[in-house]
């Protein structure tokens, strides 16, 4: 299950944070969020261990932790998008098929001319697109 | 081969270097034992790999072993085939022998049949015991050498080497050292060889049901370990990886087996001990018990890395290794003690990071190396601690770990021990029970400061209470009776076995019901109601007791402080890691864990001290619910340690947050602690940052224009993030020119208290004169008793969005723009023809504001001399259309748009007051016309002039000055001079001409009247009151009938007077009156807009009647001569005419008609002066103007004087006139008589010259 999906902008300030969970415990989720962004910052300043995925967004699995994965994106202008998910058991390629979706309706939302540049996502639209994209998440392989 | 596994421990562990074996012929071994010794271990012995490729080790440590010793002698045949890699790797014969007979009859057949033995990899040391100064021995020694060699030395390889005991050559020991090297490369080649042949025979065996893993990790092992004695790490390396891999492959897909690790001490990961069971201890039937054997393939692999010197990547391996074996744990949990996962795991963590770290060096890998390594320790050090975390919750010390995001993060979303069965409670815990539960009760749930209401975050991913009872729960009845059913056998297995079919929870309910069957009812009744929570911690700290061996874990969770002392521990070693890794936010997030036991510990500076380091984390990147989650804390502290600016600082920054994160009722809290805070006693005011709460920008639409000099309001939005009100005692707004930043910036004040109420206010502030530029709003200041607030966002429009940490980066847009000094208004005469001259005139003052406002403006009036305002005089004022608009605005033409665009005409009568007059407010935006009643005052009569005495005029003479002063501005701070030049004159020019003389004498005088102003003239009545000689003819008033006679601008008329000489007074002893007055009784009617008008009624002397206007012009009249004395003739010019810029002579003749007196003739000197009159204009005079010529007093007497001149005009031009000064005008007859012109020639062409250029002037 997807717990919680998020765009980081390239300063590295949460642009749009979004948790499925139904407890109240969103903060718990920023903390996962943020410090996955240490990863981020390795692969992107290490670029000898990124190696082959050097030219790629998808960051791949960030945390091998045991109780939940952290799975990164990193786009051209430095936004990364962050999804954490309690499955242990993800195909990579489920995660890259999310991403690029997740991606594409980052693109639809900041191309909208009200939306502010390196502000937060408050487009409605934006969230109910990036629900069904989680909510579809693993159905592919599934059914 | 399963059996040999004991065997073959006990040979791993007894040999640890390579036997070299010495076959001591001649007894030699004693003598030379230590020399040879002394060369181990082998330095760069060059061996080869597994792929055959040619390695250096640096060290290769060996021993040797006499033949003859029992360690080599007592072994069968077939052990030495199956544990080859003890076998010796060289074998080294030593001889001695003096004598060749000797040699070839004994020795050489023995050593035949030592070396014919071809599996062994031999050479031969000739030991020479000759002593070089005994010749003979010496070379006896050297001839049997040479027949050994030739023996037994080949081409291809040589066996033999020589040794002197008393003085070895200098290279021996290196080609021993070779030889032997050689040696033990081709032996271990040759066993490398023999094990890889047998592994893949039992590899291609592995599907088949006979595989038998044990046999294959014999012969891995066994080539790992030959490896591993010839010091190439790197190829053991491998072989270990390989044997791994091919048991994950047999567990992952073999047959479901006894994963193990339920013995004591199972608990403490053996991960870096490989020793820590033997391998018969975990041997199943054909394979390993996963928990034991993972783990020491990890140990093995472990310490060849350390000996590879790569603790780094140990730790890598190990950190994957102990996550992937902790699923493994979680994959068989249920038949595991209770909570074994977790006490592994810290334990692994444990013996990982200091094996690790004792291994690792400082400095020796490269930098990013280095920062992956201490990620790794920080990271295993954060796995032990939410481990950790997770028991000591479950035995109740739940309620001190700190409900953090990073602990909520990592805790809740781990699922709890999946015991089979959850843990009962022993039944004579009632006591702990019952203390539990005081705890349970006496411990508050710890309040967020400033009464902030949030509800935990989770540190559980269900409650455990109901997550305990379930478990227990699921036993349904049928498994209870199993329960039992196991419950004999069980007890008799209780102890350790390596019996596989008994399962793992069923040992833990022995350890619990064993003693619940004591006393039954305890038991049922704990069964049958569900578990209060004081007694599932009862249960679990029972439990884990039983669980964890490790005494220092156990100690470590026996008590709240214990707790508390690793838990910091953990946290401190997992963020001093993290802090000299990549990652710095894991290791600034749990410095704000440490903070938090610091905080609980009262050590509140060092609290503070992490709280700010995590607080500046969360800022500057954005991240404001986490902020929001800290700050508190961190103002708690500063609170306590009385740091009140950073107190302050961090109630401001609170209330900068996102109003969504925040009660109002708390974000009040803050707002009432900053004041309270700013209003007492503090000794130095502080200086806080609100940025974000207060912001500020100018109103919407264009910037506030000025002209230069000119003060004004300033009208500012200032957004307060505050939630109630909040009083500034002061408030100051910096401006910045955007022209220049280094001086252009001034601050504005405000000089009274402003309240901000929330949201946005518009205040304003009075606004100085600027330089002339652009400015846009600096920053701005306000004060709240001893608190010194500064803002330097401002935001664009409206409210800021509270998220705005980025907003410095907009463009600022200028709020003031103050232009360059330029005309704001223009003042000038309404007109410019003249007026009447010793009249009361109406001057008007033509004043245009240029887009400024005249509002209260105030003019200074001062006359030049030769003019006079009349004090009491009023003075009218009357707005102006301009012409050129007015024709723009009909052009425009619409009927129901012109009533606008042409306001009605205002008028307005005005008073001087101390020569100043100010303005209506009316006029302060449209052009007006003021107008003053002037009177010029001239004492000079009005001179007609003649056809002889041509008008001398000039442009001064009427010319009178006005010099005016306006001040305007809203402070009066504008002023504007100008000098209006105003011109008057008389109402007529008069020329005269005597047109006629009569045979009677008459004289016919003709008065030419000019009109001088734009004016219609009306002349009611004229005059001439005649000097002294003449007489009117005819009485001297001319006929009526010709008046009113009406004279429009600048046109002229003529008026005939016939008048004679006086005869009788001829003679006329004094000249009375030696100028004729013309008079002339006239009106006007003019407009005062255009020029001349009536005169303004001057309301004191009141007589004065319109057409009581009188004009006075002199005129002079000559008497005819009539005593010619010299006659004066302007001679003929020569026929051909004169020519633009040709010189010529003029000539007068000047001629005596009488003899003078002597008294006359003495005073002359028989000399004439003569002075040549000329329009400079028109003539250049090149000799002398005035000069003395002689003329002989006599009668006749004449002279010519001549003159050079050249003419500079073309056209009729009036000649140079030669005069006589000294000679009375009624004594010269001249010829011409009167003016007269000659005809001056333009220019021929292409000739230049030059004109004076002032001629205009």
């Amino acid at each position: 299950m997807i717990v919680c999906v998020a765009v980081v902008g390239n300063q590295n300030n949460p642009l749009y944070i979004q948790s499925f969970t139904e407890a109240d415990d969103a903060l718990k989720l920023h903390h996962i969020v943020h410090c996955s962004l240490d990863v981020v910052d390795e692969r992107v300043n290490n670029p000898k261990k990124s190696g082959p995925m050097l030219n790629e967004a998808f960051l791949g699995l960030l945390y091998p932790t045991d109780n939940y994965r952290v799975y990164g994106y990193l786009t051209n202008t430095k936004v990364k998008f962050i999804l954490v998910t309690t499955d242990l058991d993800v195909r990579d390629a489920d995660v890259r098929n999310f991403f690029r979706k997740f991606h594409a309706a980052y693109v639809d939302a900041v191309s909208n001319p009200f939306h502010v540049p390196d502000k937060k996502i408050t487009s409605r639209s934006f969230a109910e697109r990036v629900s069904t994209i989680v909510k579809s998440f693993g159905l592919s392989s599934t059914g | 081969m399963a059996n040999f596994l004991a065997q073959f421990q006990t040979i791993k562990n007894t040999s640890d270097r390579l036997v070299i074996a010495v076959e001591d012929v001649s007894d030699l071994w004693p003598t030379i034992k230590t020399a040879f010794e002394e060369r181990l271990p082998f330095k760069r012995a060059l061996l080869n790999n597994k792929t055959g490729n040619p390695v250096f080790v640096e060290t290769l440590p060996a021993e040797f072993i006499l033949t003859t010793e029992a360690r080599l002698r007592s072994r069968f045949p077939q052990e030495q085939l199956l544990f080859w890699f003890r076998e010796p790797y060289a074998t080294v014969v030593l001889v001695t022998c003096e004598d060749l007979d000797e040699f070839k009859t004994i020795l050489k057949p023995r050593l035949k049949l030592i070396v014919q033995n071809d599996d062994r990899e031999w050479f031969i040391v000739f030991v020479s015991k000759a002593h070089p100064s005994n010749d003979q021995t010496s070379k006896m020694a050297k001839k049997v050498y040479a027949k050994l060699e030739a023996d037994f030395s080949s081409k291809k390889r040589e066996r033999c080497c020589k040794y002197d005991m008393y003085c070895p050559e200098a290279n021996f020991w290196e080609d021993l050292e070779s030889k032997i090297t050689e040696c033990i490369r081709n032996t271990l080649d040759r066993r490398v060889q023999f094990y890889d042949d047998e592994i893949r025979k039992l590899s291609e065996q592995r599907l088949m049901p006979v595989w038998n893993f044990c046999n294959f990790f014999i012969l891995k092992e066994s080539l790992a370990f030959m490896f591993e004695m010839a010091h190439l790490h790197e190829d053991a390396l491998r072989e270990y990886d390989e044997l791994e891999l091919c048991y994950l492959e047999t567990v992952n897909t073999g047959k479901k087996r006894d994963f193990g690790g339920v013995d004591q001490g199972d608990d403490q990961a053996a991960l870096m001990n490989p020793g820590n069971k033997a391998l018969t201890q975990i041997v199943l039937d054909d394979s390993f018990r996963e928990f034991e054997f993972r783990q020491y393939l990890f140990a093995c692999q472990a310490q060849l890395l350390f000996k590879l010197n790569r603790p780094v990547e140990a730790a890598s391996r190990g950190y994957l290794f102990i996550i992937s074996f902790s699923k493994s744990l979680a994959w068989h949990e249920s038949v595991l003690p209770f909570s074994m996962r977790e006490v592994w795991v810290i334990t692994a963590c444990l013996a990982l990071n200091d094996a690790t770290t004792s291994h690792y060096e400082d400095g020796l890998v490269a930098p990013d190396v280095e920062k992956e390594f201490y990620r790794l320790t920080g990271d295993l050090y954060s796995l032990a601690r939410v481990k950790f975390m997770r028991l000591a919750y479950l035995v109740g010390y739940g309620s001190d770990i700190e409900r953090s995001p990073v602990n909520s993060a990592s805790l809740s979303l781990l699922p709890w021990p999946k015991a089979a069965v959850w843990p009962l409670l022993p039944p004579d815990a009632s006591s702990d029970v019952l203390e539990k539960e005081k705890l349970i009760l006496q411990t508050t749930p710890r309040a967020k400061h400033f009464g902030i209401q949030r509800k935990p975050l989770p540190l559980e991913p269900t409650v455990l209470l109901r997550e305990a009872n379930r478990r227990r729960a699921s036993l349904s009845a049928g498994n209870m009776f199993e329960m039992f059913d196991g419950r004999p056998g069980t007890i008799d297995g209780s102890g350790l076995d390596a019996s596989t079919r008994m399962s793992s929870p069923q040992k833990v309910r022995a350890g619990s019901m064993s003693r619940t069957n004591s006393s039954p009812g305890n038991f049922d009744s704990s069964v049958d109601r569900p578990m209060r929570l004081a007694e599932i911690y009862i249960a679990s700290e029972h439990a884990l007791k039983q669980t964890i061996s490790n005494t220092e874990l156990l100690k470590s969770l026996s008590s709240l402080e214990e707790f508390e002392q690793k838990y910091l521990e953990l946290t401190k070693g997992a963020a001093n890691n993290y802090h000299r890794s990549w990652w710095s936010r894991h290791g600034v997030v749990l410095d704000g864990e440490i903070a938090a036991v610091s905080f609980k510990r009262g050590n509140f500076d060092q609290a503070a001290k992490s709280y700010e380091k995590v607080c500046a984390l969360y800022a500057g990147e954005g991240w404001q619910d986490l902020l929001a989650e800290v700050l508190p804390n961190l103002a708690e502290c500063q609170k306590i340690l009385n740091d009140e600016a950073g107190y302050l600082s961090s109630c401001v920054r609170l209330l900068s947050l996102d109003g969504r994160l925040f009660a109002t009722k708390e974000r009040e809290a803050f707002q009432s602690e900053v004041v309270r805070l700013a209003h007492s006693e503090m000794k130095d005011p502080v200086h806080v940052d609100v940025s974000s709460l207060i912001t500020f920008s100018g109103n919407p639409g264009p910037p506030l224009e000025l002209c230069d000099g000119d003060p004004g309001t300033l009208s500012v939005t200032v957004w307060s993030g505050f939630p109630n009100d909040i009083t500034l005692d002061s408030i100051s707004l910096t401006l910045m020119a955007t022209f220049n930043a280094d001086e252009g910036i001034k601050a504005l004040k405000s000089s009274s208290a402003i309240v901000l109420h929330p949201g946005p206010n518009t205040i304003t502030l009075d606004l100085p004169p600027q330089k002339p530029g652009s400015y846009v709003l600096g920053n701005l200041t306000g004060q709240v008793g001893q608190l010194r607030l500064r803002s330097h966002s401002f935001s664009k429009v409206g409210p800021a969005d509270s998220d705005d940490f980025m907003s410095y980066e907009k463009p600022a847009k200028p709020i003031l723009k103050v232009s360059k000094p330029r005309a704001l208004v223009d003042l000038d005469a309404a007109f410019s023809s003249a007026l009447l001259i010793n009249e009361n005139q109406w001057v008007g003052i033509l004043i245009r504001p240029l887009n400024y406002s005249l509002k209260a403006s105030v003019l200074h009036i001062d006359t030049g001399p030769g003019l006079e305002i009349q004090d009491s005089h009023v003075i009218e004022m009357e707005s102006y259309a301009d012409p050129s608009q007015n024709e723009d605005k009909h052009v425009q033409g619409d009927g129901a748009q012109k009533g606008s665009l042409n306001p009605e005409k205002k008028f307005e009568y005005l008073n001087l007051v101390d020569g100043k007059i100010e303005f209506p407010d009316w006029a302060s935006d449209i052009s007006s016309i003021l107008w003053v009643p002037i009177r010029a005052i001239s004492d000079e009569l009005s001179r007609a002039s003649s056809s002889v005495a041509t008008r001398r005029q000039s442009i001064v003479d009427g010319m009178r000055t006005i010099a005016l002063k306006l001040e305007f501005g809203i402070s009066h701070n504008q002023i504007f001079e100008r000098t209006l030049a105003v011109h008057f004159t008389d109402p007529f020019y008069v020329t005269t001409r005597v047109t006629d003389k009569c045979h009677d004498g008459a004289l016919l005088l003709q008065v030419a009247l000019h009109s001088e102003v734009k004016a219609t003239l009306t002349i009611y009545d004229a005059w001439l009151d005649l000097q002294d000689g003449f007489v009117h003819t005819n009485g001297g008033t001319p006929s009526l009938s010709f008046f009113p006679l009406v004279i429009s601008p600048s046109s002229k008329v003529g008026i005939l007077f016939s008048i004679c000489l006086d005869k009788e007074n001829a003679e006329g002893a004094a000249q009375e009156k030696p100028e004729s007055i013309l008079n002339i009784k006239y009106g006007i009617s003019g407009d005062r807009a255009v020029g001349a008008h009536q005169p303004v009624l001057d309301e004191s002397s009141g007589a004065h009647s319109f057409q009581d206007l009188i004009f006075r012009s002199a005129i002079t009249l000559q008497r005819p001569v009539l005593d010619p004395c010299l006659a004066l003739g302007f001679l003929p010019l020569p026929s051909n005419g004169l020519r633009v810029g040709q010189l010529i002579t003029m000539k007068w003749r000047v001629e005596r008609l009488k003899d003078l007196d002597e008294i006359e003739a003495s005073k002359h000197n028989g000399e004439v002066l003569y002075e040549v009159n000329a329009n400079s204009e028109s003539w250049m005079i090149a000799g002398r103007k005035i000069g003395h010529v002689s003329l002989s007093p006599e009668q006749g007497s004449r002279i010519t004087i001549s003159v050079l001149c050249m003419p500079l005009v073309a056209g009729y031009v009036r000649p140079p006139q030669l005069g006589l000064p000294d000679v009375d005008q009624t004594n010269i007859s001249c010829k011409p008589a009167g003016p007269h012109l000659v005809c001056v020639l333009p220019p021929a062409l292409s000739s230049s010259f030059c004109i004076p250029v002032n001629s205009s002037a």
